[in-house]
This record gives structure tokens, C-alpha cells and sequence, in this order.
């Protein structure tokens, strides 16, 4: 079991504190993703597991040996870094290598994992080249070649698609995707991009500030946030937060903002709960656009349609405040132009507590 | 910039008037090498007489055949030769690993080894305590006490350490990572990244050793151990007033001139052929060393 | 969007539970190879610079060779009144500042305006070309220098007197003459070391943006107005920065030239603190006093240095070191 094991772990420059006590089970061959915004110590958690960070407290298990005081080349763990960190004075095949020669490989043996390595990532034509002399996506596979070389137990990436063009990077996150079900090993894996942590995780971490807002499939994250942080991260446009209050309703409590009242799902805290604060998430997704006022329907200003083709995106505002919806077009731009308002299901409604953020509970389904 | 044909009447003047004066300035720092090169191929007689403006007169070569049969001048330059390449290898051998521990922000008190370095710069004993030091140390008048006691200058090695702070610390985590030591991450990884750096340092010791004399001087006593600077001072300035060799000169078809210009010639050739590799790096080594964001 | 965000629990300082002595064995552990790497230049500075340091009390010492540093008795400040009422040392002194303070009057524009000199030529070959030349008399030794204006200056053969010879000039005996110390000895430091040091303004110039000067030849501006109107301007925090070290290091006249130049004739205008250190210390063996000289010096040059570099970096928030 080459699992990763995180118990109250916690970093400190000092008496700051920056990551305050991390429990997190990376179970073994699981693609973990740290996400969050910049600063939350998803980068320092990750180096803490390479060993490049000391870890101030709590006990870092791999592979159910405790390793916090084990050095990073002990630890058999593998990073592709930002940076790709490639030896600009090394040729491809070197680079891959380097790792095997300090660690006094026979040569065949090195000589057969450069060309087991370059068949897997698809640069046996490169293996003589200088980084300077390949592109971004290349020197990628390169830093990923080099990580693999050493069949490590863990493989850990630290924002590693973040210098890549838009293009280029769809198409890595695929192949690293591959990569891991054909070698099955256990990953973590940070970034700040949420479209790369849902397209790529078994589990995703959301952080926050240096700790863990929540764990789960991506699909988890984003059906059923804890709270208003995970909700507003995940999913692109972000959910819409209302902040409301509730104005009454014993069966289906209602919402009131801006002078309008919406129908809220019965969940528990909202019954009898009159003058209650909370914030309605609407992700922009579960938003049908009304043209005139229906059964149900909230009215919006619409200010701007942005089209990207098949779908558009509905800049409007209720009562100052911006809402989005994505919506299909169907080469209807007379009609989008017309919204102005719009219906949801209450069942894909999300309440928060508008103090503490926290999702009142209610599950969606999973689909 | 734009194309001269593009300027206006007078801006071709002031381009003009510029090219003259870098030019004049150009030759005037270009003609005393060039003289006294003429000065050491001319006879004797021409050059007492003051007639070498620009090129040798009765040329000859004379003045480098009395200085190459000198024992001294041979012992001299070898001695040189010893003094540059160990000292410049004993600078590198103190500079790059610890240019390096200055640069890694792990190390403790790394502000006070800074400090340490620095106030070097900033303040000095002076002659007198280093001279005694260097006595008490019992390194005068010798070959390990000339190589050592240089071995190390602030400016280089904040130089160094400027340099091997610019490189990304993911260099040293991912060898780390691969593996390696602290050592191994130098030797690896650190090294032939610094490779222009390093070189810049070699070179500036390599000239500051051929060319010291100061301390050479006042610290080695035994003739067979100076080198080529203090050989060529002793020349200079006490041939002239040798009235012994002045003497052997009447018919001679070398003089004082001469054979001071033929050992000048001898000790710049080395100078002038390292010369455009030193040019290739010293600039990007000024700026480097020079100041720090 | 929502302003609501998980409460925070309050932060409290974090206290490391592992004992000091722990961590710094850990610590050690991990990177005794960098302080090792550390130690060898460390034990040199020790050895070679601060231990002459501890040496600088003979300056309060009546110094004795065979006693040692340690064992010589104290006296004070006596070295220090012999020394102020030395007219030699005044003398010395009065030439250190005499020649450091002309030096930077002159010595200081010249390189700035080569380097706006340089940056006005157009074709790039003659402007390498000269470049490398002037950049040249840097990296010759003084020795050989001195050795050119020695030859040069030498009243029977050299350049300068055949050129006042048919000017109808007698012959002057130049490095014998204490009026002509100072100009041959400045003019010389000047030609050896201009080049080179144009070489940072070089770098300032060719850091400012092209766009300034397109946009002032569309309004129309010449070469001559673009160079003090656009040039001049954008590198002057790197003059005053340059200007600031060079005082800082003022006292720092090259004695070793000066050694090699002067003679008893011109001690009166050649003679500088470091060459009165260098006579009475190294060549007459009185350690104590010319130690007591060297430390007046270098306090100076301390108290110097410190305040431009204080000076800068308030100027440019730059250190210099």
C-alpha cells in the first residue's frame, strides 16, 4: 500500500503558522488534486510531502513508513516542478538519466529506462536535444520523463501545466491523465486551476487559507459544496451567491432580495426561520433564462451577452448585484437579447448561512 | 538606431565631430603600447637619441636577446606562471563552495556569514597588521604564502554568490529530489550553470595575479621567487641608476629604454591573448558583482 | 458573488514543541555539507583579515617583534600624537586629499561622457574596436604602466621631451619635479582606468527604452538635444550612484602606482598616506606607528564608505553590497 498519510501536519516560518494541521489519506493509486487559491499552502503541503519543506508538526506517513525526517531522495517519491527545474547544460537523454547516474544505476540498466522512458512519452527524437531546444510541451514530457524514470511509489506536481499555453495545456492534462492509468501511480497534484482539478482527480482538496475546506470527487465538490468557498471555486462560471433573507413560508421556505421572493428547497433551518440571513447559490448552469415573467421567475437586467459558440454566457444583475447563467443558444440571439429573468429548480438550489458559510445540509444526488 | 542617411545637416556634424574624438581618444590609449613595442625593437643608440616616435629604427633584436639570456627574467616568469595559475586555482577552490553556502537560504546566521564577508569590503587593517600577520603565520617568502594568503576577495565572492542566488532554487530541489548531495548538486548542477560566472572570477583572479606586485614585493625576499611584476619594477627603476649597466652600454646596441620596453612587450603578450576571453565575460561580471537588487 | 467566507478560527503563534537542541542537531544533520562547504572561506576570512584586525592594537602598543601582539606593553594614544605632529604625516595627508579630491573632479565625467561618446556611434565595428582598446590599459599591470610613463617622461629618450625638443623646450626632468607629480600621476590613473569604467554607464544607456528616442525624433528633436534631454537624464541615478561609491572610496588613492612613480625629489606632492605607511612600516620597521597611521586611514575610509552606501541605498533603496 503506497499510500500517503497527512496527520495534523502543520508548517510554521517562525510562530507563523501557515498550514494549520492537515489530515488528508492519499490511498494508493489515487490521483489526488490540491486546489485552491494562491497562498492557501497547497504548494507548501506538496513539499512537505517531497521533503523540501521541514514539517513543523504531525506525522507525514508513506507507504506506512513515518518519513518526516527522511530526506527527499530517501522518500522515493518523484515532483515535475513548475519550472520543469530541466539542466539546461544536459541533453534530454541526460536529464531523464541524472537521477539514475547519482544513484550509481548500471549503465544498461540506465540505458534501457531512457528508452523505456522516451517510448512511454513519445521522445525517442528528442533524447539529444538541449531543453533550450524544445518546446514548452516537450520540455514538459521531459520533466514528467525524468520523474517517471525512477518508478518512484508517489509522483507529486507542483502547478506543472501552469507555463503552458491554453492549447498546449488541455492536451498535457490529457496525456498526464493517461499516464497515471497506465502507470497507476499514487499522485498528488496542486494547482490553482480548478478545470484542471476536476478533469484530472480521483479526489480534489480544496484549501483554503491553509487548510481543508473540503475533500471529495470532483463531482462531490460540485454538486454538494460545504460551504460558500468550495461552491464559488469549483465550476466556471462560479455559482451565483445571492445574499437573501427568508420572509417567510412553512412548506417551502421563500427568500427575499432586491424586493423579490424566490421559492427555497425544504431544507432543515429554513423552516419557521423568518429574518434568517443566507446566501442562495445558483450555479449559472441551473439558471433558465425567462423572457417574461413566469410562474417562479426572479427578473434580472441583462447587460451583456458574451457567445461562445453552442453556449452563452448572460451578464445580468438583480438589484445591483451580478448574476450569471449559461445558457444554450441555439442561434436564438434574438432571444437571448430579450431575457430578462429567469427560473430555477429548486432542487439544485444551494443554501448557505450567510455568517458562517456553511452549507445547510441537503445532498444533491450524484449523478 | 536609424539610418544616418535620415539625420538632419548638423546631426551628421555632431556624429562626425564624436567619431574624431573617440577616435583621438582611441589612438592615445592605443600609442604608448605601440611606442614602446617600436622602443623594444629599436637599436639603442636611436632610442638614448629620443628619435622612436612611431615605428623601430635600426630595428633590431637586440634589447630581447639580452633579456631573454637573463636567468632572472626566465625564473621571474615561471615564478609568475606559478603564482597566477595556483592562486587562481586556490581562489576558485575557496569561492565557488563557499559563494554557494552564502547563496542557500537554508543555512543559519546566513546574514552574519553575509556580514562577515561584507565588512571586509568595508574595513581593512591595513598593511602593517596583514604583513605581520603574514610573518606570524610564517608565510614570508613563500610560494604557499603568495597563493593562500589572496585566495579570497570579498567582490568575487559576492559576485559568485549574486550568481548562484539568480538561479531558481527548483534546480537544487529537483536534483535533490533526483538524488544528489549538496555536493553533487554543486558539482552538477550549480557549476555548469555558473559556468559564466565562474569564469568571470577565473579571470579576474588570473589578471589580478599576473599583474600584483605590491605584496610580492614586501613579502618574498628570495630573488628566485619573485615574479615577473617585481623583476620588471626592479628593472625599471634600478637600471637606470645602475651605473654599472650604464657603463656596459656605450657601444651597446640596446639601452635601458629597450630592454624596459622588450620586458614590458614580454609581459603583456599573455595579458593580450587571454584578453578577448576576459573581454567575452567582464562586462556581464561587472554588472553582475557590482550591485545588488 | 458572496463576501461570506468560512470563519476563521483565531490564529494563535505558533510554538515548535521539539527543544532548540533538537532541531539544530536535525538541522545539522541535514545540511552539514553546506556548512562545510562554508568553512574553508569562513576560517580564511578569520586567518587572513580579521585576525590582522586583533593586530591593529599594536596602533596603542609600543610593539616589539620578539614580544608579539599580545605581550607588547600599552601606551595609549601616543603613536597617535607623534603622528599628528608629524609633518610628514600632515603632508601625507593633505596629498591623500589633495589627489583623491582632483582625481574625482576630473577623473569622474570622463568615463561618463565616453560612455555618451560611445553611444552616439553608429557603425558597430569602429565602436567595438575602440571599445576594446580603451577597455585595455585596465587589466595592465601598474608596474608596466608606470613602466610606459617612466620611459615616456625620461628626459633623454622619452616621447614627450623629443616632442618639446622641437618645440624648442629644453628637456624637463618630469618625475623629479614635485609641480608635475600630481598632473602626470592623475593623468595617468585617468587614461589607465576611464575606459573601464564607462563600462557601467554603457550598461545604464543601452538599458533605456528605444521608444524615448522614436518618439523624440518624431517631435523632431537632434542628436545633440536627445543625448542631455533623454540620455543624460535616464542614467543619472546610476551617475549618482557611481558618484556616491566613488567617494565612499576616496581615500583609496592607487599607492601602489604612486610607489612605483614618486621619488625623494617628489615626496612633497607625491607623497599619500598609504605610501607613509608603506616607508616608515614595511621599509624603516616602525610596526606600531605606521599601524597607528593605517587604522586613522582606514576608520576614515570606514566612516566613508558607510555613508554612501547608507546614502545609496536611501537614494535608490540599492545595496551595493
Amino acid at each position: 500500500m503506497s499510500g500517503v498519510k497527512l496527520e495534523s501536519i502543520v508548517k510554521a516560518y517562525g510562530a507563523v503558522q501557515v498550514v494549520h494541521g492537515i489530515d488528508l489519506e492519499v490511498k494508493e493509486k489515487e490521483f489526488v488534486v490540491l486546489v485552491g487559491p494562491s497562498g492557501c499552502g497547497k504548494s507548501t503541503t506538496l513539499r512537505m510531502v517531497a521533503g523540501l519543506e521541514e514539517i513543523s508538526d504531525g506525522t507525514l506517513t508513506i507507504d506506512g513508513k513515518v518519513v518526516n525526517r527522511i530526506a527527499p531522495k530517501d522518500r522515493d517519491v518523484a515532483m515535475v516542478f513548475q519550472n520543469y527545474a530541466l539542466y539546461p547544460h544536459l541533453d534530454v537523454a541526460e536529464n531523464i538519466a541524472f537521477g539514475l547516474r547519482i544513484r550509481k544505476e548500471s549503465k544498461e540498466n540506465i540505458e534501457k529506462a531512457i528508452k523505456d522512458v522516451a517510448g512511454i512519452l513519445g521522445l525517442e527524437n528528442y533524447l539529444e536535444r538541449r531543453p533550450a531546444d524544445l518546446s514548452g510541451g516537450q520540455r514538459q514530457r521531459v520533466a514528467m520523463g525524468r520523474a517517471i524514470v525512477r518508478r518512484p511509489k508517489v509522483f507529486l506536481f507542483d502547478e506543472p501545466l501552469s507555463n503552458l499555453d491554453a492549447k498546449l495545456r488541455t492536451q498535457m492534462r490529457a496525456e498526464i491523465k493517461r499516464l497515471h492509468q497506465r502507470l497507476g501511480v499514487t499522485s498528488i497534484y496542486v494547482t490553482h486551476d480548478q478545470v484542471e482539478a476536476m478533469t484530472l482527480a480521483d479526489r480534489i482538496v480544496v484549501m483554503n487559507d491553509g487548510r481543508i475546506e473540503q475533500v471529495g470527487s470532483p463531482m462531490e465538490l460540485f454538486l454538494n459544496p460545504v460551504n460558500a468557498f468550495v461552491a464559488g471555486f469549483l465550476g466556471a462560471p462560479p455559482m451565483n451567491q445571492i445574499q437573501a433573507v427568508i420572509s417567510g413560508g412553512d412548506a417551502a421556505p421563500i427568500a427575499e432580495f432586491a424586493g423579490q421572493q424566490f421559492t427555497l428547497p425544504p431544507l432543515p433551518g429554513l423552516q419557521n426561520a423568518v429574518g434568517r440571513k443566507v446566501i442562495v447559490g445558483i450555479r449559472p448552469e441551473y439558471a433558465t433564462p425567462q423572457t417574461k415573467a413566469v410562474e417562479g421567475s426572479v427578473s434580472c437586467t441583462l447587460e451583456l451577452v458574451e457567445t461562445l459558440g453552442s453556449e452563452a454566457l448572460l451578464h445580468t444583475t438583480i438589484g445591483g448585484e451580478p448574476f450569471v447563467i449559461r445558457t444554450e443558444t441555439l442561434g436564438n440571439m434574438d432571444q437571448l437579447n430579450a431575457v430578462n429573468g429567469f427560473t430555477a429548480d429548486p432542487a439544485l438550489v444551494k443554501v448557505f448561512d450567510a455568517e458562517t458559510g456553511v452549507a445547510l445540509s441537503g445532498q444533491l444526488r450524484v449523478a | 538606431m536609424a539610418n544616418m542617411k535620415l539625420y538632419s545637416r548638423n546631426d551628421r556634424i555632431f556624429v562626425i565631430v564624436n567619431m574624431v574624438l573617440i577616435g583621438i581618444f582611441t589612438i592615445s590609449t592605443l600609442y604608448p603600447f605601440i611606442y614602446i613595442a617600436s622602443l623594444s625593437f629599436s637599436s639603442g643608440f636611436e632610442a638614448r637619441a629620443g628619435n622612436v616616435i612611431l615605428t623601430p629604427i635600426e630595428t633590431t633584436l637586440e634589447a630581447y636577446k639580452y633579456i631573454l639570456s637573463e636567468r632572472m627574467f626566465w625564473v621571474s616568469y615561471g615564478n609568475t606562471f606559478i603564482y597566477t595559475i595556483g592562486g587562481t586555482i586556490m581562489s576558485l577552490l575557496f569561492l565557488i563552495p563557499g559563494a554557494y553556502a552564502l547563496s542557500r537560504p537554508q543555512i543559519y546566521g546566513r546574514r552574519f556569514w553575509n556580514l562577515l564577508v561584507a565588512f571586509t569590503m568595508w574595513f581593512n587593517a591595513g598593511l602593517i597588521p596583514f604583513f605581520l600577520n603574514m610573518r606570524d603565520l610564517g608565510l614570508l617568502d613563500s610560494y604557499f604564502g603568495i597563493i593562500i594568503g589572496f585566495a579570497v576577495n570579498g567582490f568575487n565572492l559576492i559576485l559568485l554568490r549574486n550568481f548562484f542566488e539568480g538561479v531558481p532554487s527548483s534546480f537544487e530541489e529537483a536534483a535533490r529530489m533526483d538524488g544528489a548531495n549538496d555536493f553533487q548538486v554543486l558539482v552538477k548542477v550549480y557549476m555548469p550553470l555558473a559556468k559564466p560566472a565562474i569564469a568571470t572570477v577565473a579571470l579576474f583572479c588570473i589578471v589580478s595575479r599576473w599583474n600584483g606586485f605590491f605584496w610580492a614585493m614586501v613579502l618574498l625576499q628570495d630573488e628566485d621567487k619573485i615574479p615577473l611584476q617585481v623583476f620588471l619594477r626592479h628593472t625599471i627603476v634600478t637600471l637606470s641608476d645602475d651605473q654599472q649597466f650604464t657603463a656596459t652600454l656605450v657601444n651597446a646596441s640596446y639601452s635601458v629604454e629597450t630592454v624596459s620596453a622588450a620586458i614590458i612587450v614580454c609581459s603583456i603578450v599573455p595579458v593580450l591573448i587571454i584578453y578577448p576571453f576576459i573581454q567575452k565575460y567582464f562586462e556581464k561580471g561587472i554588472l553582475l558583482g557590482g550591485v545588488k537588487e | 458573488m458572496s463576501d461570506a467566507v468560512t470563519p476563521k478560527p483565531a490564529v494563535t503563534p505558533y510554538v515548535n514543541k521539539r527543544p532548540v537542541s533538537q532541531r539544530i542537531v536535525d538541522h545539522l544533520k541535514r545540511e552539514w555539507q553546506i556548512y562545510l562547504m562554508l568553512a574553508p572561506t569562513v576560517i580564511w576570512l578569520l586567518l587572513f583579515l580579521y585576525k590582522p584586525m586583533y593586530g591593529l592594537q599594536i596602533a596603542f602598543k609600543d610593539y616589539s617583534i620578539f614580544r608579539g601582539v599580545a605581550a607588547s606593553p600599552w601606551i595609549g594614544f601616543e603613536h597617535f600624537e607623534t603622528l599628528f605632529a608629524s609633518e610628514q604625516f600632515l603632508r601625507a595627508l593633505k596629498n591623500t586629499i589633495y589627489i583623491s579630491m582632483m582625481s574625482l573632479i576630473i577623473g569622474f565625467p570622463v568615463p561618463i561622457l565616453l560612455a555618451l561618446m560611445f553611444n552616439e556611434i553608429l557603425n558597430q565595428t569602429f565602436k567595438k574596436t575602440a571599445q576594446t582598446i580603451v577597455y585595455l590599459p585596465h587589466f595592465i599591470s601598474s608596474v608596466i604602466i608606470a613602466g610606459i610613463v617612466i620611459t615616456a617622461f625620461s628626459p633623454s629618450a622619452g616621447i614627450v621631451n623629443t616632442i618639446l625638443s622641437w618645440l624648442d623646450v629644453d628637456p624637463i626632468y618630469f618625475l623629479t619635479k614635485p609641480e608635475w607629480f600630481r598632473p602626470i600621476f592623475i593623468g595617468t590613473t585617468i587614461w589607465q582606468e576611464a575606459g573601464f569604467q564607462s563600462i557601467v554607464f554603457i550598461a545604464a544607456i543601452s538599458g533605456v527604452s528605444p521608444t524615448l528616442y522614436e518618439s523624440a525624433v518624431v517631435d523632431g528633436a537632434s542628436r545633440w538635444q536627445m543625448m542631455w534631454k533623454i540620455t543624460v537624464p535616464s542614467i543619472m541615478p546610476t551617475i549618482i550612484i557611481m558618484l556616491i561609491i566613488r567617494i565612499g572610496n576616496m581615500l583609496e588613492v592607487s599607492f601602489e602606482m604612486i610607489i612605483l612613480l614618486y621619488q625623494p625629489a617628489t615626496y612633497e606632492t607625491a607623497d599619500v598616506v598609504n605610501t607613509f605607511i608603506y616607508r616608515q612600516g614595511l621599509q624603516s620597521g616602525q610596526y606600531d606607528f605606521a599601524a597607528a597611521a593605517g587604522l586613522f586611514n582606514a576608520v576614515i575610509a570606514f566612516v566613508l564608505v558607510m555613508t554612501a552606501n547608507s546614502i545609496s541605498k536611501r537614494y535608490s533603496r540599492t545595496s551595493l553590497w
